[in-house]
């Protein structure tokens, strides 16, 4: 195992009378991908809408680069490292591709925002410096042309690319890809997985990936955590998990041996 | 730089205009100004950052009794006024800014129409502090002095009108650099999709709070001028009445643009004049505008007619 | 002592017409999600319905009545026309700002009609059946028939609301579109005659106070302003959509108001209610009574 950048610790989480997320605990190590699969309503997106700081978990911690983030807000775990993508697509929708991925770009600012007021210098090269980057990183995701477009106007295959490219531009050390398959044709799945691994070898970044396709999982991952019902069930290598008894009867026979029990 | 040249342009007839008008058109002219401040103001929370409010009227009354005060109790003249309403109006801007840390909708609505209410019943009962009902009345906006050398005397409706005019175009270049700041882009990503702001590391709390100081204090920066220009504060003349038309000056304009409000509020600022013996309809029109623009243009004239272009 | 029943019951009297007033809007928000700023203006137009069909038709009671219930009628089909028909799929402020554009249309539009001056309607109680044999003096407390009338009114009403709610087709209609809108279309409820249903009764409840209020109070064109904002006070106090915390958080704010200014001062009256609005949603959004609701 690597050097752990996000650590949770027995996370748990309620609303109401129900346990979304009971006792889970799971390690993203530097330079890993690791895979968080369940089926629906196991409390995937609860466990990374914690992660990400959307919610705060009711006990547990979280540990990212040794630091507890537990009480953080998300935009303070975004300035420490970790960019994420939604399950359903999120963008600024009324600005433009290239200032979406400006957006992100804000919290690394050194310029205070007197100096953006005043149109200072500073921040006047700054801003400059941003555009950039972020030309660049539209160019690494085959959309510098759509740079000034609205958001709106592109498909929602590269409406998902600019999606990765704002979390790059925020510099993650941690990228939380909530589903980031959903709704991708066969051969744009293919071109995802190739980008998520350029990702992590090009810019060494660490992946926790939820996801439902597979493939994706089977391709990318070097460790799954299954949650079921809120609680994690199995974790290991990809191959091992997929064909472990306990995940496939929660993937398959949940609701019916339920059913027979009861 | 076309933009730059007709602003240029539209500011030079502007300040040429009281010589070819009456003292009543002048007046006209400059209750405009007001209602630009007032109008662009509310854009900065409303259009941009996406942040509803119905208290435009509390935070221009409280510029306006600021100077009132001050002048009563102090003998101060409008240069401390200005400032000195400008931060008063602010701070209460952020006051009813943290409730909007937490409600969204109309439930925020609500809240800025009970903060509109609290601030007009406050002005028109606390006899002792705000001369209650009847108001306060207060000399003119007196000489400008520096070093003890008189510059210019603010006895004249003219010169009055001028540096009305010279204080909306500050405050429109400082409303056009917020919205061309960084900040700017900010407010506009709070109001797209507030999640999604915080995750990419904007803080929503100042983001939100900023825009509530920024319009309130150009409100009351518009305050001080309109309570100069009367010579007086009445609380009649900062009721919800006044919140609505900005309202309405902001939404036929154009939500979200620059020149919406601007459009707006001379449209409907000077659309009485227009009207002649049909004046006291006023109101009555100003309702049923609303109604049609919000229903038929929700985006707005200029919202409308950039859609078109773009196309 | 004395005194404090006294201001207990002319807490209960206003109270009364606040829970008149917010029920309909407490119901037009909880079914249709429509903010109405306009609902005081519901209020103010029943009033001049009622002085017209009284002294004007010199009608008695009942059909005046009946002449302030068609006239609700009318103005909720409006009504409804112009603020939930071509606002659907729209964010919140769309709503909120055509409700305010319809309420300045009608004050406005009644201001040139009916003049400025606040005008009375004159009930005669000694010819309504049963109040005019009620007493006037209860121990220390004295109150009028024309004020016995309001909570009796409202007690009444309320309570045929209850029964319609529960127990019509119409009524569980309403509730279905409450529950859950898309649903209810599913599952054949007619999604447009409801929303004109439901602002019909908000028009006719608020109609109604107005009626028996002006016999007290005058009525003016503006009147609305004030007890459109009581009624939202009451509505958030009880819970946004909520009908019972209406009806509570109704008479609670009367009788607060009663006791404020009898022992405070008059002119904290109006205030109390406001800064409890903002206290209310900053630390218990889903009202005094309601349970946890979504804020957005």
């Amino acid at each position: 195992m690597t050097v752990p950048i996000l650590e949770a610790k027995a996370i748990t989480k309620r609303f109401g009378g129900v346990t979304a997320v009971n006792a889970a605990s799971l390690t993203v190590g530097k330079g890993q991908i690791v895979g968080l699969i369940g089926p629906n309503g196991s409390g995937k997106s609860t466990m990374v809408n914690l992660v990400t700081g959307e919610m705060t978990p009711d006990e547990g911690q979280f540990l990212f680069n040794g630091h507890d983030i537990t009480a953080q807000p998300s935009y303070r775990r975004a300035r420490l490292g970790m960019a994420r993508s939604f399950q359903l697509l999120r963008l600024f929708s009324s600005l433009s591709v290239e200032d979406n991925l400006v957006l992100a770009n804000h919290m690394r600012m050194q310029s205070s925002l007197t100096a953006s007021i005043l149109d200072r210098a500073a921040a006047r090269e700054e801003e400059a410096a941003a555009r950039k980057r972020a030309r660049e990183l539209l160019a690494w995701f085959d959309l510098q042309e759509f740079a000034s477009r609205p958001v709106t106007a592109l498909s929602i295959g590269q409406q998902r690319m600019v999606e990765l490219a704002r979390g790059m531009m925020s510099e993650p050390t941690l990228f939380v890809l909530d589903e980031p398959a959903a709704g991708l044709s066969p051969p744009n799945v293919d071109r995802l997985i190739q980008l998520i691994r350029r990702m992590r070898d090009e810019f060494g970044m660490s992946i926790l990936l939820v996801e439902h396709v597979m493939r994706v999982v089977r391709d990318l991952c070097d460790h799954v955590v299954v949650l079921d019902s809120g609680e994690k069930i199995a974790e290991g290598e990809p191959e091992a998990v997929v064909k472990d008894p306990v995940v496939v009867e929660a993937y398959i026979g949940t609701g019916w041996k339920r059913r027979a029990q009861g | 730089m076309k933009t730059l040249l007709a602003a240029i342009a539209a500011v030079a007839l502007l300040a040429v205009a009281p010589f070819g008008l009456g003292g009543y058109e002048t007046n006209v002219l400059m209750m405009v100004l007001f209602f630009v401040i007032l109008a662009v103001g509310l854009d900065l929370v409303s259009g941009y950052c996406g942040q509803f409010s119905f208290a435009t009227g509390a935070f221009y009354g409280v510029g306006a009794y600021t100077a009132a005060i001050m002048s009563r109790d102090l003998g101060t003249s409008i240069w401390l006024h200005l400032p000195a309403g400008a931060v008063v109006a602010g701070l209460f801007g952020l006051l009813l800014g943290i409730p909007a840390l937490r409600l969204k909708g109309h439930f925020l609505a609500i809240v800025t129409i009970a903060f509109q209410t609290i601030v007009y019943l406050v002005i028109s009962q606390w006899t002792s502090f705000t001369g209650g009902q009847v108001g306060l009345t207060m000399p003119n906006a007196g000489p400008v002095r520096i070093f003890g050398v008189t510059l210019f005397e603010f006895g004249s409706l003219r010169s009055y009108y001028w540096l009305t005019l010279a204080m909306t175009v500050i405050c429109l270049i400082v409303a056009w650099r917020l919205i061309h700041s960084r900040l700017g882009r900010e407010w506009v990503a709070i109001r797209d999709d507030e999640t999604l702001a915080g995750a990419v590391g904007l803080d929503t709390t100042r983001g939100k709070l900023t825009a509530f100081v920024a319009y309130a204090a150009l409100a009351g920066v518009a305050g001080v001028l309109t309570a100069h220009s009367l010579r007086g504060v009445t609380p009649d003349d900062f009721t919800i009445w006044i919140s609505a038309t900005v309202v309405a000056m902001m939404v036929v304009g154009g939500r979200g643009t620059f020149v919406g409000p601007i459009i707006g509020a001379a449209f409907l600022a000077t659309l009485p004049e227009f009207l002649g013996k049909f004046a006291e309809y006023k109101m009555l029109i100003y309702g049923v505008l609303l109604v049609l623009a919000i229903t038929l243009v929700p985006e707005g004239v200029v919202g409308r007619w950039r859609a078109r272009t773009s196309r | 002592m004395d005194l404090f029943l006294q201001y207990l019951a002319n807490g209960v009297v206003i109270g009364s017409t606040y829970v008149l007033v917010a029920v309909g809007l407490t119901l037009i928000f909880g079914i249709l999600g429509v903010v109405n700023f306009a609902h005081g203006e519901f209020y103010m137009i029943g009033g001049y319905a009622g002085i017209f069909a009284i002294t004007v038709l010199g009608l008695p009671v009942l059909p005046a009545v009946a002449v302030v219930l068609a006239t609700a009628a009318v103005v909720g089909i409006a009504a409804e026309a112009i603020l939930h028909k071509p606002m659907k799929n729209r964010d919140a402020t769309s709503s909120i700002i055509s409700s305010f554009g319809l309420a300045v249309a009608l004050q406005n539009a009644t201001l040139i009609v009916m003049g400025p001056q606040p005008q009375r309607l004159n009930l005669d109680v000694s010819k309504i059946p049963v109040l005019s044999s009620l007493p006037t003096d209860f121990g220390p407390v004295f109150l009028p028939q024309q004020r016995t009338l309001i909570p009796l009114t409202m007690v009444l009403l309320i309570a045929i609301l209850y029964v319609v709610l529960r127990y019509t087709w119409t009524g569980r209609s309403l509730r279905a579109m409450a529950q859950h809108a898309t649903v209810a279309r599913l599952c054949g409820v007619r999604v447009e005659r409801v929303a004109v249903v439901t602002f019909m009764v908000g028009a006719a409840l608020a109609g109604i106070a107005g009626m028996l209020m002006s016999s007290i109070f005058l009525v003016y064109p503006i009147v609305g302003n004030m007890i459109a904002l009581k009624a939202f006070t009451v509505v958030i106090l009880g819970g946004m959509g909520n009908v019972a915390g209406a009806a509570a958080a109704g008479l609670l704010l009367g009788i607060t108001e009663s006791l404020t200014s009898g022992y405070i001062a008059n002119s904290m009256r109006d205030i109390v209610g406001f800064v409890f609005v903002i206290l209310v949603l900053l630390f218990r959004p889903q009202g005094l009574f309601g349970k946890a609701v979504d804020r957005s």
